[in-house]
């Protein structure tokens, strides 16, 4: 019997890193699986003010620092909601307000620079341990994270792979979703989701007692509910209208194919558990902003799921 | 300047509309369900309605605000089971979450099918010249259990429906609702107290069968029952001794907070303090505003006098059946006032939209912590089972539907005094909130990390965090609430063991909520063994995992 741990959507907090990283000994599992979306969606400005002061503004607080310990304070709590301290001056700024081009780059050398510190602190703390560790980026990923996470002695980019887990189960998966309104980096129509997993479904020895770790989840399964946004991208009625917003394709590859499990995450809002037809599916949602790594254990059986239950570490 | 830069990402979404969050929690603290059946209640307290609405929403918003700051610090988390299990442990979050949010609703379907009976069925069927019908659902325990059984099937519908379809029936009963008031007020207000008692007579008499001289009759038995209700006034003691009845009606703000909201910050921690705090606002200046034109046309003694022959009756307090065989509901009294009978259909049906834009909500909370309790393997995986056809969580909903049921029946026909419980029906709620303000009091020291990287952190008052000053005042205002319920000094309130020699020593209200919380911990105490020997250790799942 293989017990996992599945955890998804960090997006670039530190503190859920550390948490995956320790959760194979804490929940006594032997394989971590993480989904997709490892990265941070927002770059905080501190901007300097002369000598040891910088004024920062987070979550629409203003701080004024002074002194280093302040500022090495005020860097890892903006990291530990999985945002991105980027020290700056008032001129780089009114410059970077005129060149959005430029506001990507240092998006991208803020996340790879994280996501490297990640692997080699993956490297560091899982030598000398037996635990397999699988990484899925999603859809929210730029493409030049699979390169760091290959880099990795004990991270192993499960991307468009069938991975053996153990004798009796493997993993296929990807962090590819179907459209969203935000034209994210890992995107496509559903006929060509249809083919990507097509493309590893067929090389499974045994797919029902296969695993999908696919980021997306499958369409109306409960899992995909997220708020209805208006065209402004403002959610409806409050955020009390929810609509299901999962892939049709994934839904399809899951009834025909009857895996024994699907790992599943891109709606935070979506934590949970149904069934298609005999296939668990678990989307254990995301807290991150919290530094709250929710997951799932699944204790995985021939031809069964011995037992599971979602987390909140 | 620039204080954030934000990429593409899945989920970064605009705020939302602090109007539609206003519909929400105006809807949660329902002045024509919850607000006139409890007022009709009051009719023996002896501090002013008037004073007592405005010193109860005072202490509320207080309570808006420790929910405002708690979303603020973890959004999207699921509300108070969370909330309670992340700071105060799983077992207290699931005790309380359970007993407030599923199973003390099976006790809240009786008085939503309660209110069906008396502000949607009765009225119209009355208007409508159906006498026999009308009469039957306002005066038989089968009339009151059929009510019940229509309550769980429209809510099941609601259920079915998903949550999608009911936000936007919510929205179209505020519009309609809020017209409804709008016409009922504008009644009374060019009415007058001679046309109004020309027109009682008028109506009870034709619509439902009442003798002539009803407003006479009402009137004395109402003051036998011992009407005192003041508008105003009271003396101060009084009008705090009245909040622990009035607070049925308007604790409930935040069942209309919204979760939502990324990367955002101390915007939407005042979003949602705008959105709960003007719905609390707003209803109690319309609750001042229709008691005011209750007082002008239909009168304030009437009025009161009226809710005394009434409740003193059904209660089994008199023999005296009441002159007027409905409950006296200002907005049919306001109808009386004129002699168009579509004008008066049309304002009964669009008050009615108060009670179908109100009654999801029953379920709606259930159905949410069922689903969060078996997520964590403390109910069978098989209760968060979904339909594939229908999308109705079928089994979720056999165990809000069933046990309300058998909670209906033993309320319709009162048996062991279960007529007695209505006010359990808060009281349990309170106490889960009780929790809640107690994590939300102990957050800021408890996970000093998770407050100090929050949108909060900077509100303080006399450098104490807001999220703590809030939660004490609040606290300690539901203490004083759980002091006068359980303990009962001034025998008021009939719901727990009084100390007053005077008082009801209610034993079916205080062994139906023990067993609310002995069943709670069974389920938990029991599925965490049953768990263990599967080889899930349950303590886990909600432990906190080292970061180092």
């Amino acid at each position: 019997m293989t017990k996992l741990f599945f955890a998804t959507d960090i997006h670039g907090s530190d503190i859920c890193w550390s948490k995956f990283l320790n959760a194979g000994k804490f929940y006594g599992a032997d394989v971590l699986l993480l989904g997709g979306d490892m990265t941070g969606k927002a770059v905080v400005p501190f901007i300097h003010q002369g000598g040891k002061n910088y004024r920062v503004t987070l979550l629409e607080q203003v701080f004024e620092i002074s002194t280093d310990d302040e500022l090495q304070d005020m860097i890892k709590r903006v990291r530990s909601r999985g945002y991105y301290p980027y020290l700056t001056n008032p001129d780089e700024i009114a410059e970077l307000e005129k060149s959005p081009e430029r506001v990507s780059q240092i998006f991208a050398q803020e996340v790879l620079k994280v996501v490297q510190q990640w692997m080699e602190l993956a490297d560091k703390k899982l030598d000398g341990t037996d635990m397999k560790v699988y990484c899925c980026p999603g859809n929210d990923d730029m493409e030049e994270v699979d390169a760091l996470v290959r880099s990795s002695r004990r991270v192993v980019l499960a991307e468009g792979q069938v991975t053996p887990l153990d004798g009796v189960h493997e993993m296929i998966a990807s962090g590819w979703s179907n459209r969203t309104p935000w034209d994210t980096h890992r995107e496509e129509d559903e006929d060509q989701l249809a083919l990507r997993y097509e493309a590893m479904i067929c090389q499974l020895r045994d797919p029902r007692n296969a695993i999908f770790n696919i980021h997306v989840p499958p369409f109306r399964s409960s899992l995909d509910e997220a708020p209805e946004l208006d065209k402004d991208l403002r959610p409806k009625m409050a955020g009390q209208a929810l609509k299901p917003v999962g892939s049709t394709a994934l839904r399809k590859a899951i009834e025909q194919t009857q895996p024994l499990l699907g790992l599943h995450g891109h709606i935070h809002e979506g934590r949970g558990a149904t069934r298609i037809g005999k296939t668990l599916c678990i989307n254990p949602g995301s807290m991150y902003e919290q530094g709250t790594l929710l997951g799932a254990i699944v204790n995985l059986g021939k031809n069964k799921i011995e037992n599971y239950v979602l987390t909140t570490g | 300047m620039t204080n954030l830069f934000v990429r593409k990402a899945t989920g970064l979404v605009r705020s939302w509309s602090v109007f539609d969050a206003f519909v929400y929690a105006l809807f949660s603290i329902n002045l024509i369900t919850l607000g006139l059946y409890s007022f009709s209640q009051m009719y023996y307290f002896g501090g002013g309605l008037i004073p007592a609405l405005i010193v109860s929403a005072l202490f509320i918003f207080f309570e808006v605000v420790v929910y405002a700051a708690l979303i603020a610090v973890m959004p999207r988390s699921g509300g108070d089971y969370v909330w309670q299990s992340r700071i105060l442990g799983g077992a207290v979050g699931f005790i309380l979450a359970v007993t407030g949010w599923w199973f003390i609703l099976w006790l809240w379907v009786p008085l939503y099918g309660d209110m069906f009976r008396h502000i949607v069925l009765v009225p119209l069927l009355g208007v409508l010249g159906a006498r026999d019908a009308a009469l039957w659902f306002a005066g038989t325990q089968n009339g009151a259990f059929t009510a019940s059984m229509l309550t769980l099937m429209i809510v099941s519908i609601f259920i079915a429906l998903g949550m999608r379809t009911y936000a936007r029936i919510q929205k179209f009963s505020f519009y309609g609702g809020m017209l409804g008031l709008l016409l009922v007020i504008m009644l009374l207000l060019t009415g007058s107290p001679d046309a109004f008692r020309a027109g009682l007579e008028r109506n009870a008499v034709e619509l439902f069968g009442a003798q002539p001289g009803v407003y006479e009759a009402t009137a004395a038995l109402g003051s036998n029952a011992g009407a005192a209700l003041p508008f105003v006034g009271g003396g101060l003691g009084l009008i705090f001794l009245t909040l622990p009845y009035l607070v049925f009606f308007n604790l409930w703000p935040n069942w209309g907070a919204t979760l939502y909201g990324e990367v955002r910050g101390a915007t939407d921690f005042k979003r949602n303090i705008l959105g709960m705090g003007s719905a609390l606002a707003v209803t109690t200046l319309l609750g001042i505003l229709l008691l005011y034109a209750i007082s002008k046309t239909i009168g304030w003694d009437f009025y009161v006098q009226a809710g005394g022959a009434w409740w003193n009756h059904v209660w089994g307090l008199t023999e005296d059946a009441p002159a007027l065989p409905v409950w006296p509901y200002p907005a049919l009294f306001a109808s009386f006032l004129t002699t168009n009978r579509l004008l008066q259909f049309l304002v009964l049906a669009l008050m009615s939209l108060w009670w179908f834009g109100w009654s999801g909500t029953v379920f709606l909370s259930s159905t949410r912590v069922i689903f969060a309790a078996a997520f964590d393997r403390l109910l069978p995986e098989k209760v968060a089972e979904v339909d594939e056809r229908t999308g109705t969580p079928i089994y979720a909903l056999l165990m809000m539907v069933l046990p309300s049921v058998v909670v209906a029946y033993l309320f319709s026909y009162n048996i062991a005094s279960f007529q007695s419980l209505t006010l359990c029906s808060t009281l349990v709620i309170a106490v889960t909130y009780l929790g809640t303000t107690i994590a939300a009091i102990l957050l800021p020291y408890r996970k000093p990390d998770l407050y100090k990287a929050s949108p909060i952190a900077k509100y303080n008052v006399f450098g104490i965090p807001l999220i703590t000053v809030a939660g004490l005042i609040f606290g300690g205002f539901l203490v004083f609430l759980l002091y006068e319920w359980i303990l009962d000094p001034n025998a008021l309130y009939g719901i727990g063991y009084s100390i007053n020699e005077a008082g009801y020593k209610n034993g079916t209200s205080i062994i139906y909520m023990l067993a609310n919380y002995a069943l709670a911990a069974l389920i938990y105490f029991g599925s965490r063994a049953a768990r263990r020997r599967e080889g899930i250790d349950l303590d886990k799942v909600h432990a906190e995992i080292p970061v180092e």
